[in-house]
């Protein structure tokens, strides 16, 4: 396939990117003992961005033929020049980096392919059982198995051709507990790019089970948190989060150019000295992190950017576009989902660097505050940097030590406020191994982690005085 | 390829999965020409488009249920192979079976002819325009992405029973992200959309007012206060706090999980009388029509909540069967997705007063245009921040505010409605008006 994509955009009269990617996807849902899904999915094809008269056209197709993906380039430049009748700013130029060339294979030891849908099956069938097992207080048990397995060439008339090779397996075990007509959840989440066996490895599915209706059932007996702002401990799955949404979209090019809060901050302190932020879609620290991405749907080869180095802005996230905007080389952001869309600005993943300091020194001389662990049911943030977070499990601190659990918790401010209060950053990296997908548009699967980090932010629970 | 061709697709299909094993077979299939022109940093970004077309096969074998879906119609065969292979390694169900055979009233209004001739050309036009009416609105504002897309789509299912139907539909959606930038100062950013089947109703400046007005509003805010009382829910925050809670209990599915808590409360009283939401899945013109669900089951107009009484739950085959009541024609998806539950076109029925009526008589209170935060749809929990928001002082509309969270719980707030406005807003395929609420917790 990359031969004959080679060979057409060789031929093409106008600047012309084609990608062949074929996705394979498996879901199994178990709930409560019942089999609710088990399904398999195919999707392929070619997608074409054409770039005429600085401007962008897409087109995509099915047929796999040099006729058929010929007749897409047309339909691509054709769009791309009737865009360009009505762009404002034409662009100049895209970047020139080192394309890629060559063959990327994710080289995972066991791959998904080597077991059955039965062994996997088997195993989610036997986990959903386990939760509902483990305590009298769960009401409700749901386990999901999800696979993607993606292959992809690409050319561009201007040099790139590239195979590339991914898998992504995703865990999702949720636990709901019930007494007295209260209920409460705990969704405990495992994805990674990788084969089966480091699946297993990266975190164990027996522990995820232990941990979810533990979680779920401890909740039944906590009161909500009192709001206020506090002093907290993040968790590195809160700091990926935080670092992901709440910095790194802020930093996407493409948003700063339409007035993210970013956009004149280039160079100047926006965090406390201790932080270095980074997108990387390189697995550094621990392997299988799920953004894993060695060349981008550019065909630009990823590399690590530090966004913030030691409390500076030094960096935005390009594709080609935007890194010729700004006179940087691209480093590999630019990502589509399937071959049906055009690649934008997407995060791999994202994280604070380890620093020096002991969780347990961190935790020590707080006298009130929080220790947040993982996210809740849903996040949000915004261009200028406010974001809102629910927080999964959060834990009361007094006097340096943990004391009870409380629910409802939300955390929210604004994220550059945040990391310039950070006044610790701890010295054991993890990533957060999410299993859900970023969205921007497209969906994107993308990894998040760090250290803990102590800082000071506000936390949205209940009045004084009112009731639940 | 017309409806002929494709529904003949998923008859082969059909054919197909029965020689490999199946005892029941249905098959979905869609195909979609669309064309769209998208909007990023305040300029246009890309044109696209597309055409593309899929099939979803699902296979059952004496209760066992498999499905295999692929966007290439020349690999039938082996979607089907794939389907009877997971429905063999699937443990039994008896509810796994098709619905009962049932006429199927054709429907009129979902497309519209002249969608045929709608071009690139015309996407490009309409997200020239979104831009065009921003800046004759306030040149402070930046859309910081939208898109106009127009869709053309055939679909058509057929089953071992003898289903055999087509449909063709014509979509607009516009939607638009916006900030307001003045100095160092940034607003919010606001989220607006639109949409209609027929290309004559087109009219993306409705979303853009909005989209300007909140966006504005909120450069001037400044932190509000905490107080617990009255606040009023836009459509748009009622659609994101009170509806999302109210589709998860609502749907059958949930129910049978023992996720719910109105699993048996049909009949019973769970939000205060001002409140009903009805379904209809043939409301003319409705974004969400069609004449008949994913399962090829009929469409109906369903009440779910009457003056606050629960009156429906919304189900597909399986949890009709599972609950052993009637299938409301819900099953929600696509060629790629095994049949889900899913809402057609919801709304909330209009109250008597206007949302500035509702306003007039509250002497402290928060107006809440969007809301950015968590609902827990099982508890009810909801606690986030409020966007575009502004005080209530003295019954009149008073200074915007901004780092101000809402919380409470779905389920309490539902009975304590104390309004419901008459005037209504489109969101999608909902149909809101402004929701009042007494006894909220607000955090500054």
């Amino acid at each position: 396939m990359l031969k004959l994509l080679e060979s057409i955009a060789a031929a093409s009269m106008t600047w012309v990117e084609l990608r062949y990617h074929a996705r394979r996807s498996k879901r199994l849902v178990v709930r409560n003992g019942q089999v609710e899904e088990s399904s398999s999915a195919e999707l392929t094809g070619v997608g074409v961005r054409a770039f005429v008269d600085g401007a962008f056209g897409f087109a995509s197709t099915s047929d796999l033929t040099r006729g058929g993906i010929e007749r897409a380039v047309g339909i691509a430049q054709s769009t791309a020049k009737m865009a360009a009748t009505a762009k404002r700013h034409r662009i100049n130029s895209l970047a020139k980096p080192n394309l890629a060339r060559g063959s990327f294979p994710l080289g995972a030891a066991d791959p998904l392919d080597a077991h059955s849908l039965e062994e996997k099956l088997e195993l989610i069938r036997r986990l959903d059982q386990d939760v509902r097992a483990t305590s009298s207080l769960i009401v409700s048990s749901e386990v999901s198995y999800a696979e993607i397995v993606d292959e992809k060439a690409i050319a561009t008339s201007d040099g790139a051709a590239v195979t590339l090779q991914d898998a992504k397996p995703a865990l999702r075990v949720l636990a709901v507990a019930g007494r007295d007509g209260q209920q409460t959840r705990c969704l405990n989440t495992l994805g990674i790019s990788g084969g089966w066996s480091d699946m297993l490895a990266v975190r164990s599915p027996d522990e995820m089970v232990r941990d979810a209706v533990k979680h779920a059932v401890d909740q039944l007996d906590a009161r909500p948190a009192t709001g206020g702002a506090f002093q907290v401990i993040l968790d590195p799955e809160l700091v990926g989060i935080l670092a992901h949404e709440a910095i790194g979209h802020t930093v996407e090019a493409d948003f700063v150019l339409g007035g993210a809060i970013t956009a004149d901050k280039l160079n100047q302190r926006v965090a406390s000295d201790l932080v270095t932020l980074c997108d990387n879609g390189a697995s550094v620290y621990a392997p299988h992190a799920v953004g894993w991405l060695p060349v981008d749907d550019e065909g630009v080869r990823n590399e690590r950017t530090a966004i913030i180095e030691d409390g500076v802005l030094k960096a935005y996230l390009h594709n080609r576009e935007t890194a010729a905007h700004y006179g940087v080389e691209p480093k590999g952001n630019a990502r589509a989902y399937t071959y049906m869309d055009e690649p934008l600005i997407r995060m791999t993943n994202t994280y604070i660097e380890p620093g020096e300091t002991p969780y347990e020194e961190m935790l020590a001389p707080m006298k009130d505050g929080y220790l947040l662990r993982g996210l809740g049911q849903s996040g949000q943030a915004d261009a200028n940097a406010e974001f809102m977070f629910g927080v999964r499990e959060a834990r009361r601190i007094r006097g340096g030590k943990l004391a009870e659990l409380v629910r409802g918790v939300t955390i929210s401010g604004n994220a550059f406020d945040t990391l310039m209060s950070i006044d610790a950053v701890g010295d054991r990296f993890e990533w957060e191994y999410g299993a859900g997908f970023c969205g921007k548009g497209q969906a994107a699967k993308v990894d998040g982690g760090g250290p803990h980090v102590r800082c000071r932010l506000t936390v949205g629970g209940e009045q004084e005085g009112a009731h639940g | 390829m017309g409806r002929s061709e494709l529904l003949a697709s998923c008859q082969e299909a059909v054919r197909n999965a029965k020689r490999l094993g199946a005892d029941q077979a249905e098959a979905y299939a869609q195909m979609v020409e669309s064309v769209s022109s998208t909007v990023e940093k305040h300029d246009l970004q890309i044109s696209k488009s597309q055409m593309g077309s899929a099939i979803g096969i699902r296979a059952f074998i004496g209760g066992r249920v498999g499905f295999a879906s692929t966007n290439r119609l020349d690999r039938i065969e082996d979607a089907c192979q794939d389907a009877v292979a997971l429905a063999r390694i699937s443990p039994v169900d008896p509810h796994n079976v098709l619905p009962e055979p049932a006429e199927v009233p054709p429907m009129d209004g979902l497309f519209d002819p002249a969608a045929a001739s709608f071009s690139a050309a015309s996407a490009v036009e309409q997200a020239t325009e979104i831009l065009a009416e921003t800046e004759r609105i306030d040149p402070r504002v930046i859309v910081n992405d939208a898109t106009f897309d127009a869709t053309m789509q055939d679909i058509a299912i057929a089953n071992s029973s003898g289903l055999a139907v087509t449909e063709r539909g014509s979509l607009f959606v516009y939607w638009i992200v916006a900030t307001a930038r003045d100095g160092e100062r940034v607003s919010s950013f606001d989220f607006q959309f639109g949409a209609t089947r027929r290309v004559h109703d087109i009219d993306v400046t409705v979303p853009v007012h909005r989209v300007c007005e909140n966006a504005l509003s909120s450069l001037d805010a400044e932190p509000g206060e905490s107080f617990r009382g009255t606040v009023l829910l836009s459509p748009a925050a009622v659609s994101d706090i009170l509806l999302s809670a109210l589709l998860f209990q609502l749907n059958a599915r949930n129910a049978l999980r023992g996720r719910t808590r109105w699993k048996d409360s049909i009949g019973a009283s769970v939000a205060s009388d001002a409140f009903s939401l009805v379904d209809d899945g043939r409301l003319a013109g409705g974004v969400a029509s069609s004449a008949f669900d994913r399962e090829g089951v009929p469409r109906r107009r369903l009440a779910l909540i009457e003056d606050g009484r629960l009156a429906s739950h919304i189900h597909n085959t399986y949890s009709s069967l599972a609950a052993g009541t009637d299938n409301t024609g819900h099953a929600a998806g696509n060629a790629q997705s095994v049949p889900g539950i899913g809402a057609t076109n919801l709304a909330i029925l209009p109250g008597e007063r206007t949302s500035n009526a509702l306003i007039a008589d509250v002497s402290k209170g928060l107006v809440v245009q969007r809301y950015s935060g968590n609902v827990d749809p099982i508890s009810g929990d909801f606690s986030g921040a409020v966007k575009a928001a502004r005080l209530i002082e003295g019954g009149e509309l008073g200074r915007p505010v901004s780092g101000t969270l809402i919380s409470g719980n779905v389920f309490d707030v539902l009975n304590r409605i104390s309004g419901v406005s008459s005037n209504r807003e489109q969101i999608f395929s909902q149909t809101l008006p402004y929701v009042r609420l007494e006894d909220v917790s607000v955090s500054a």
